[in-house]
């Protein structure tokens, strides 16, 4: 009877790798595609430049990504997320708005975001679009780990970009009752 | 075959108990739940100071939740929660929340105040003159909290064309933008563009310069050393001189072979001295404009 | 049993080592590794008129000068110090950036007392390798064959002043954001005026035109997507350096493009994006391409030849050729360009050489060349 007895170091192998499995399992739940905006986008409205496929595409790419590191920030209160992606005002009130929930131990969450946006301006030169936002998310507010409010939202906002190096970023989020 | 399945029930005089406990709980705990009412302000202007009015009696954790501001302090129900200008400084959406056994909350809109700036973005910085539409704007009114005025208001362009041309052209906000577009004028210089709201006056400056090199023009001379070929001042077709810097390449061909030069217009003019051996065919172009051509026979 | 691989590991190891020492090698030697029969720190006599120029290069190659130097036939003709900056180039040129990489000899003519030998050296440089060519004489002196090194021409650059009046622009940036919008100074107006993909050599290239439109100098980059049949991406590529990237107001660069790994036949479409950013600049130097033809050289090889004549007051210390060829109706067929490892001094022509691919040179009714270069101190 032959046995087989694994190498030392091949067992420190699958301890690892079995150690790695798991871990990727346990934090699954952070890239689970709900944490993923949905953007569906309408440029019929676009004026008084025709928005170009390509732009649409970046615009949808980058408004998402904008988005998540927003819903990223207030959940983890963490400022680093904002720096890719909000610039002047929208990144000045972000920012204080994540500092005042750092010093009172709030954070708030934005999950399951499906965005309906409409494109109601794009400048001639193309350096600015104006967008109306329709967001329907599940809104959650914590102080510390006690639930203080939560609701289905549906949340309207006025959004300006502005193209950056190599990316649309987000200039003014100003929610407003209706359009 | 047959199949038993054995179902026990459960003993009913002790559940019936348990339910009568949980409804006599329930009873005393909303005994002393009290009703919690907040009344957020129904037009809040940014900058402005306001309050919540609340019903109900003792102590309850009071958040707000804004655009740029999160906070959170211990009020007594039954009086007003004071909300300070600096609070309600971001035009947006705010959500109040009330926790005492439970939580309650209500918000509320607070939209920007009345115009203190004026964004007003122009392009292009530079523009060739006699273009049709070549210059737009575009006018974003802020107020003094950096929130974007949406309520209709009229921006004045205007637009001052080296030469004297002038136009101006009020246009109301839609969604909280105005832009214009108007054409570049016939004559290079500076072109001024304002755009006026009330008192609030943005200035920009769009520089007009020539078109490609019109009528290009050549003419030569020998030299001891060679060649010397030389362009007529070079202008565009409305007569504007061409910017110096701008590159002439000139192009000997003949025997020996191909010789180019790419040489700037100095003073209006580009020259180069071609050690050319006659005969020669010496032609110019500046970008992809081309010029005339110049025949050197044999000496 | 359990010895058996380690010796047949040792006997392949042995094997390899006798392989590697024995034998001479056939091509230029790799840097670092002497090659021929002699063994380090011993000399030996050259026997035949390779072996003479094999052992020059071998030093040459080890940048030892001195030993160099003294196994050229006459000395007294051939000034070390010339010697030495014939090899090592001057006023930080490319060949101040090179090392002699590898060699190949071709005998073209040999007597009991003479021989001549066509060396074809290839410099490692900087920005890729440089082919040089040159014909050396050797000579017999008793047993020993010695390489006759041709007197380097250094041209004599008289003093002078050179005004300089040509245009310069300057760019200042602004410090901070600032206010939204007042910042505006748009990015140079550049427009590709001409592109055409073809196949070549089992890959795909795609060449053209850019000019600058604008009134102002423009750093300009030219990409291109290859794009297939389904419309996705193939391939993203630049530019890089087949192009000159600072233009002048109205200035015409050409552009080539290569996809070495894409096969032409998969191209459906090509998507062309040309950046341009603000960068400072001068209208000087000014440099001439004088008397350009399409000659074949002593290998046979295509080449459009000529001479640059830096018109300026200040040595160009690396230029850049990149040339430009058109057909009868005016399309860009192809775009060569090739570094000069000479310095341009201001007022003294020099020569050089780009090479066309034959399938080309029938087709080419035009051509046009532009001169890029890269200089060591900023002017």
């Amino acid at each position: 009877m032959t046995r087989h007895v694994l190498a030392p170091g091949t067992m420190v192998m699958l301890a690892l790798l079995s150690l790695f499995l798991l871990s990727f399992r346990a934090g699954a739940a952070d890239f689970s595609p709900a944490s993923t905006p949905q953007i569906e986008i309408n440029t019929v409205n676009s004026g008084p430049r025709a928005m170009e496929a390509l732009t649409q595409q970046n615009v949808v790419r980058h408004y998402g990504r904008a988005w998540q590191s927003l819903a990223d920030a207030f959940d983890r209160n963490t400022l680093v997320s904002l720096n890719d992606y909000f610039v002047g005002a929208a990144k000045d009130q972000l920012t204080g708005t994540v500092k005042e929930q750092q010093r009172t131990g709030i954070h708030s969450r934005y999950l399951d975001q499906r965005h309906m946006v409409d494109v109601v301006f794009y400048a001639p030169e193309g350096d600015v679009v104006m967008l109306h936002d329709t967001v329907q998310c599940d809104l959650e507010v914590y102080d510390g780990d006690k639930s203080i409010h939560t609701e289905p939202a549906v949340l309207h906002y006025v959004v300006l970009m502005t193209p950056g190096a190599d990316r649309w970023v987000i200039r003014q989020l100003q929610a407003v009752p209706q359009f | 075959m047959w199949s038993s399945t054995t179902t026990t029930t459960p003993n009913r005089s002790a559940g019936r108990a348990a339910f009568l406990l949980l409804a006599a709980t329930g009873l005393v705990s909303t005994s002393f739940a009290q009703t919690v009412e907040m009344r957020p302000p129904t037009a809040a202007i940014a900058g402005q100071p306001n309050a919540i009015q609340t019903s109900g009696s003792g102590e309850a954790t009071f958040y707000l939740l804004g655009p740029a501001h999160t906070s959170k302090q211990l009020v007594n129900l039954g009086h007003e929660i004071q909300l300070p200008a600096d609070q309600l400084r971001a035009a947006g959406k705010y959500l109040a929340i009330l926790c005492s056994s439970a939580c309650q909350s209500a918000s509320f809109f607070v939209t920007a105040a009345s115009p203190a700036s004026l964004s007003f973005l122009v392009h292009p910085s530079r523009v060739p003159v006699k273009q049709e539409n070549a210059i737009s704007g575009v006018a974003f009114p802020f107020d003094k909290f950096s929130n974007l005025v949406l309520s209709p208001v009229t921006v004045d362009f205007q637009l001052k064309l080296s030469g004297g041309d002038s136009l101006s052209r009020p246009t109301p906000t839609q969604h909280g933008v105005a832009w214009f577009r108007a054409y570049s004028g016939n004559h290079a210089g500076a072109a001024q563009l304002v755009a006026s709201l009330g008192d609030l006056s943005v200035r920009r400056v769009v520089q007009q310069v020539a078109s490609d090199p019109c009528n290009l023009r050549i003419r030569a001379q020998r030299t001891a050393k060679g060649i010397l070929v030389e362009t007529e001042p070079v202008r565009d077709c409305s007569g504007n001189p061409v910017p110096d810097g701008t590159i002439v390449t000139f192009t000997e061909t003949g025997p020996g072979g191909k010789s180019t030069v790419d040489m700037p217009i100095k003073l209006g003019v580009a020259r180069v001295e071609l050690l050319a051996s006659a005969p020669a065919v010496i032609s110019v172009a500046s970008g992809v404009v081309m010029g005339n051509e110049l025949r050197l026979g044999a000496q | 049993m359990k010895f058996l691989m380690p010796i047949v590991i040792f006997i392949v190891t042995a094997i390899l080592i006798a392989l590697g020492t024995a034998g001479a090698t056939r091509l230029g030697a790799t840097t670092g590794i002497t090659s021929g029969s002699a063994l380090p720190g011993l000399s030996s006599s050259a026997r035949t008129p390779e072996e003479a120029v094999g052992k020059l290069l071998n030093e040459i190659q080890k940048r030892n000068w001195a030993v160099a130097y003294g196994q050229l036939a006459d000395n007294s003709n051939v000034d070390l110090d010339l010697f030495t900056r014939d090899l090592t180039g001057t006023n930080g040129s490319l060949r101040t950036l090179s090392g002699l990489e590898s060699w190949e000899l071709q005998p073209l003519h040999a007597t009991n007392q003479e021989a001549q030998i066509r060396t074809t050296l290839r410099w490692s440089t900087a920005v890729g390798p440089i082919r040089d060519v040159r014909d050396l004489n050797v000579v017999r002196q008793g047993d020993v064959w010695k390489v006759v090194w041709p007197v380097p021409k250094f041209p004599n650059l008289p003093a002078q002043i050179v005004p300089v009046t040509y245009l310069r622009w300057d760019l200042v940036t602004p410090n901070g954001e600032g206010v939204w919008g007042d910042r505006a100074v748009d990015a140079p107006h550049v427009r590709i005026v001409s592109m055409n993909a073809v196949p070549y050599q089992n890959g795909s290239v795609v060449m053209g035109e850019v000019v600058n439109e604008d009134t102002i100098p423009a750093f300009v980059n030219v990409n291109a997507s290859l794009i297939d049949r389904g419309g996705k991406s193939m391939a993203e590529e630049s530019s890089f350096d087949k192009i000159s990237h600072v233009l002048l107001p109205k200035q015409v660069s050409p552009y080539r493009i290569d996809f070495p790994d894409v096969s032409f036949q998969d191209v459906k479409n090509v998507r062309m994006d040309v950046k341009a950013t603000l960068v400072p600049a001068s209208a000087d130097p000014v440099i001439g391409i004088m008397n350009q033809q399409i000659e074949s050289d002593s290998d046979g090889r295509n080449v459009l030849r000529g001479n640059l004549m830096n018109e300026s007051g200040q040595a160009v210390n690396i230029p850049h050729v990149i040339a430009t060829f058109y057909d009868s109706n005016g399309r860009v067929i192809w775009v060569s360009d090739g570094y000069v490892d000479r310095p341009l001094l201001p007022q003294l022509p020099e020569p050089f050489a780009v090479e066309l691919p034959g399938p080309i040179v029938g087709k080419v009714k035009n051509y046009h060349v532009v001169v890029n270069y890269y200089n060591n101190s900023k002017s």
